[in-house]
């Protein structure tokens, strides 16, 4: 779980206007209080759920059974006494309001795994769990895309919920560093040329250096082309990964869905006649990296990391 | 087959360069060139910007043929001599270009 509380950490910046109730799991399963524990257990098992809000006549939240309390009524061996003897009083929830910063936070602060969303007559309107936070926000705005290519041999579908990797980069020291600091689309691909001969130097392999280096060509040109700003590549090595993250503080990008598509491109016509914006570059990367991640947001720049490791008959080191 | 025979089958040479080559591609998309050309690379286009020379760099592409009578920047010619990436032109269109290096057995 600490992972998804990097994660969200790490992603908060671009999410921190989202409300609760855009995320929330609704409507949402309760179980009246005065029912046996049984029901709640057997209720866990055929749904698959690790609690359940507990309401009152009214609809009214009075509680919440998790899996702990019902271990606890194993114990006691108090699995035909109501809900309302074995239940956690003592529940933490959220408003419809509630900001995701808000929501994090008390992921954080509480350790739950899960928060009831009531109303101003405390009737439960929702759930948010931490599942929910990753992959209804995620796949909803479609503003975080992650390719792992670890995963593709067992999961046939693109997926928006991968947690990248939970290194916090900003406590990490660059080993490279270029500034995309020009707007001519001729000079794109400067950085990475430079990246290639700066690994070449370091000993990595050149099997393993051209992907890297095709991936952050494509990456450097579409901050020249597409984001109306300036930009800057960073390259970190650990654990044996080669992570290469590439920002821009530009336009961000409208649907990354559509742009993931090969052949779909928003470059103007005097870009495609010099031979760019073919529509190519984001899946070149996705072709060449072991794992992307692309944060966006209209108006908020674009984050790209890329992930290289080094495959069965490919060494990294030359 | 190496760089320096293009000077033999007529392709005009513009920057020095020399090196084996084991392929031909030819495709103006530098993304596709990007994906899909392989090292020790000719590389049949009509792109003359400052551009190629970075594509060919990343790619492992040796020498640049300029088709249809098109000039490169001065900026390209610069950087592909810094680069000691070898461009050539010539009047023929690409089709042409690269059917004479395919006849004398390069893939």
């Amino acid at each position: 779980m600490e992972k998804v509380d990097d994660l969200i950490k790490r992603v908060q910046f671009y999410f921190r206007e989202v409300a609760v109730e855009e995320f929330m799991t609704s409507p949402v399963f309760t179980i009246r209080q005065e029912q046996a524990t049984v029901r709640a257990k057997e209720a866990m098992r055929l749904r698959r759920f690790s609690g359940i809000p507990v309401v009152n006549e009214k609809e009214q939240l009075v509680g919440i059974i998790s899996i702990e309390d019902i271990i606890h009524a194993l114990e006691n061996g108090d699995l035909n006494a109501p809900i309302s003897q074995n239940m956690t009083r003592n529940v933490v929830t959220l408003s419809k309001k509630e900001l995701i910063v808000d929501v994090a936070k008390k992921f954080e602060l509480h350790g739950f795994g899960r928060f009831p969303v009531i109303d101003e007559k405390k009737r439960v309107i929702g759930i948010v769990t931490q599942h929910d936070l990753i992959t209804l926000l995620l796949s909803k705005l479609s503003i975080l895309y992650v390719h792992d290519a670890r995963r593709e041999s067992f999961v046939h579908v693109e997926n928006y919920r991968s947690i990248p990797t939970g290194i916090n980069l900003k406590e990490e020291i660059s080993e490279f560093q270029f500034s995309i600091d020009y707007m001519d689309v001729s000079l794109a691909g400067t950085g990475a040329s430079e990246l290639k001969k700066f690994l070449l130097s370091k000993g990595f392999s050149p099997e393993f250096v051209k992907r890297v280096a095709i991936a952050t060509y494509e990456a450097e040109t579409n901050v020249v082309i597409h984001s109306g700003s300036t930009g800057i590549i960073n390259v970190y090595f650990k654990y044996g990964v080669l992570i290469v993250r590439v920002e821009d503080y530009g336009k961000g990008i409208e649907d990354v869905d559509m742009a993931m598509r090969e052949g779909y491109s928003t470059a103007p016509d005097y870009i495609r006649e010099m031979g760019f914006g073919a529509g190519m570059g984001l899946a070149n990367i996705k072709r060449c990296a072991d794992k992307m991640m692309i944060i966006s947001e209209p108006g908020k720049g674009v984050v790209v990391e890329m992930n290289f490791w080094g495959h069965e008959n490919e060494s990294i080191r030359s | 087959m190496r760089v320096s025979d293009l000077e033999n089958l007529g392709f005009t040479r513009i920057t020095d360069g020399d090196g084996d080559l084991k392929h031909g591609y030819t495709c103006d998309l530098l993304s596709e060139v990007m994906a899909k050309a392989e090292s020790d690379t000719v590389w049949f286009t009509v792109q003359s910007h400052v551009n190629v020379v970075a594509v060919a760099a990343i790619t492992g592409i040796r020498a640049i043929v300029l088709c249809n009578g098109h000039e490169f920047d001065e900026e390209t010619i610069k950087k592909a001599t810094d680069e000691k990436i070898s461009l050539f032109t010539t009047p023929l269109n690409a089709f042409e270009a690269g059917g004479k290096l395919y006849s004398k057995g390069l893939k």
